[in-house]
């Protein structure tokens, strides 16, 4: 593998249920589709797998990829993190009976599953998290399984709503990214380099590094917003700590 | 960029547990050649039910006050395992940082609750007064990569840190991580595995769906009927294979499927184990009859061995000895596939075939070549192990013996 090899962008999606939020990037997005979700699939998921579902949907369907053998990886700072609070709400009632739904569905990777069964997609699934390096750790998980297999892959990012007496500002709004990127470059919006850490040569946008300390999806956006300007650019991928960067080029 | 449907093997440099056998892999060693159960009624916490658990019962070290944020249970027992001189990791690392450079080297821990008892106990503080305690801190102690983080602050490392959590599939694929990180050489040395501790959630949300054995639990056995779950931190240091270590074991592949099924039921033919086990041996470029010994996933629930019997005898048929240790050690979930990916090295290293604790009568119907107690004195050379979790996650490890191994 050569740190010149590249890997293609397909589509990228970004879903948030307040598109306000987004209003200054100039960034369009969708709102959460429950259309998109059979009424079985619908009724057992949270906000956040649907949220999830909805820009991974149209990501796949905007770059026409076969999602029943489409492998996936989905990031996440705190997953289910509603499922879990109501079930941690329970624990200390020592008879209290946990719902089974709830409790598989309290899973980081419920998303992820929930995916495969509505794609029936036997494919490789995960789910990482890595706080504020979750897009960033994403986006390496991603690049480095394109790198040792041909083919198109998933990438999502997300996170919802928060409790705000968990970890504050984090999860203020719910906001999710998805991309399809693949080792084929015919019809690519665009290409990336592997994400490696770099010193800053410039200073970060404030505006945007703040948004994502509460907003963690967030950080996809510099990389969203290059792809469409076709900007080449040298994209910083996580707020703060050692800076994860990826160079974006149009095709 | 030329491609093949094989993986680069990596080397394993040290590896090392801590689960209800105790501490570092001669405890786990001896459980396993006595095939004894490690597993014993729960005393870390109240539970309004009866059964049997794998708990880790050690003093464990304390972490250091600069890094008291991370101070968890299951930061505690990854640290035990880091710790342990015998087995080394923490050598190993550190012989890692010298050859590439702290920027050079990744930590990849699975687990499916992460610092989650601690949270428990938080909420209880926090229904009563509507407020956290103040050494709540969610991130540090409780988010699915805060033992990652402690790991990487501890050992002073600087290359991609992050978690995998797919519940019982989360460490073995935490190992495939760490092979791709390596072989696409974004890392040279990486620190993979899995830690998950007991905690009222998993025990009482596996009792809601009538999954928990009062008993020890009997994997494969005609009269199983449930799990024990239990609590481990297994690591392993993962590097480039080079001449110097090339005598040392290795990861050839690790083979990863989804069921596209069920949340918490596994598909009833077994198709996503099926193809996990496929997708190794074919990232392996080895054939089923390469096979020397299976680490079943066996958690002793009606239809999960039931399942990957199915899975496991379409795929390597009924010659290759399999057996499942979570009688011994418990279900240690989001550690599983690291814990039982050591246990199939130990097997590689004492040249011995694992036992089924808990096994007395072999379930009618099963097909594959299930091993009841220990068999001394096997000529292994390459070793397989099964995870399967919720969500229709599906890893299968296969490891090898070093070169020069007679």
């Amino acid at each position: 593998m050569h740190e010149s090899a590249r890997i293609y962008i397909k589509s990228a999606v970004m879903c948030c249920p307040e598109p306000e939020l987004l209003a200054s990037f100039n960034m369009p997005c969708l709102n959460v589709d429950n259309n998109l979700i059979p009424a079985a699939i619908r009724r057992r998921t949270s906000m956040t797998t649907r949220m999830a579902i909805t820009a991974a949907t149209k990501a796949c369907q905007q770059a026409g990829v076969n999602t029943a053998l489409l492998p996936s990886v989905f990031a996440s700072l705190g997953g289910e993190i509603q499922v879990t609070d109501a079930l941690c709400r329970l624990l200390p009632l020592a008879e209290a009976l946990l719902s089974p739904t709830q409790f598989h569905n309290s899973v980081h990777n419920t998303t992820a599953g929930y995916w495969g069964i509505l794609n029936q997609c036997q494919a490789a699934s995960t789910a990482i998290a890595a706080v504020d390096d979750t897009f960033a750790m994403g986006l390496l998980e991603a690049y480095t399984q394109l790198q040792l297999a041909h083919g198109d892959l998933l990438l999502v990012c997300y996170d919802e709503l928060w409790p705000q007496y968990l970890a504050p500002p984090i999860g203020q709004a719910a906001c999710a990214c998805a991309l399809v990127l693949s080792t084929d470059r015919q019809q690519a919006l665009g290409s990336i380099s592997v994400p490696r850490i770099k010193p800053i040569a410039s200073p970060l946008d404030e505006h945007w590094s703040a948004l994502v300390d509460a907003v963690p999806a967030v950080a996809a956006l510099p990389l969203l917003c290059a792809i469409n300007t076709q900007q080449p650019a040298v994209i910083p991928l996580n707020p703060k700590g050692n800076i994860w960067f990826t160079e974006f080029e149009s095709c | 960029m030329e491609k093949s449907n094989c993986l680069k093997p990596i080397a394993i440099s040290a590896y090392s547990a801590v689960s209800a056998c105790g501490l570092g892999n001669a405890t786990l060693l001896a459980a396993l050649l006595s095939n004894t159960s490690h597993l014993a009624p729960l005393t870390l916490f109240e539970l309004a039910f009866p059964t049997q658990v794998g708990e880790i019962k050690l003093p464990l070290p304390g972490i250091a006050s600069a890094l008291e944020i991370y101070d968890s249970r299951n930061s505690q027992v990854a640290l035990a395992a880091l710790n342990n001189p015998e087995d080394g990791i923490r050598q190993a690392v550190e012989q890692a940082k010298k050859r590439y450079g702290h920027e050079r080297i990744g930590v990849v821990i699975g687990t499916s609750t992460s610092g989650l008892y601690e949270t428990e106990s938080a909420y209880g503080v926090f229904l009563e007064t509507h407020k956290m305690p103040d050494d709540f801190h969610f991130v540090t102690k409780h988010a699915y990569q805060a033992t990652a983080r402690f790991l990487q602050q501890e050992l002073g490392l600087a290359g991609p840190c992050y978690a995998i959590s797919t519940a019982c599939s989360s460490s073995a694929k935490a190992i495939a991580t760490g092979q791709r990180l390596i072989a696409g050489g974004v890392c040279d040395a990486v620190l993979v595995g899995g830690a998950d501790t007991l905690c009222r959630l998993t025990l009482r949300g596996f009792k809601s769906l009538d999954l928990i054995a009062e008993q020890a639990c009997r994997p494969m056995d005609r009269e199983r009927n449930g799990i024990n779950i239990g609590e481990a931190a297994a690591l392993l240091v993962l590097e480039k294979i080079t001449p110097e270590n090339a005598h040392l074991p290795r990861v050839l592949s690790v083979g990863e499927s989804s069921d596209a099924h069920h949340m918490s039921t596994p598909h009833p033919e077994g198709f996503g184990a099926a193809l996990a086990m496929e997708n190794a041996l074919t990232l392996a470029g080895i054939k089923a009859t390469d096979v020397d010994y299976l680490n079943l996933h066996a958690t002793a629930t009606r239809i999960n061995d039931q399942v990957e019997n199915t899975a496991v005898y379409s795929v390597l048929g009924d010659q290759v000895p399999c057996s499942g240790t979570k009688g011994i050690t418990g279900h240690t979930l989001g550690a599983a596939g690291a814990l039982e990916t050591i246990i199939a090295l130990l097997a590689l290293k004492q040249q011995f075939i694992p036992g089924t604790a808990g096994l007395r009568q072999l379930e009618a119907d099963c097909r594959c070549h299930v091993i009841a107690d220990p068999k001394l004195n096997q000529k292994l050379k390459i070793a397989m192990s099964n995870s399967f979790g919720f969500g229709g996650n599906n890893a299968c490890v296969i490891v090898a013996r070093g070169e020069g191994h007679a």
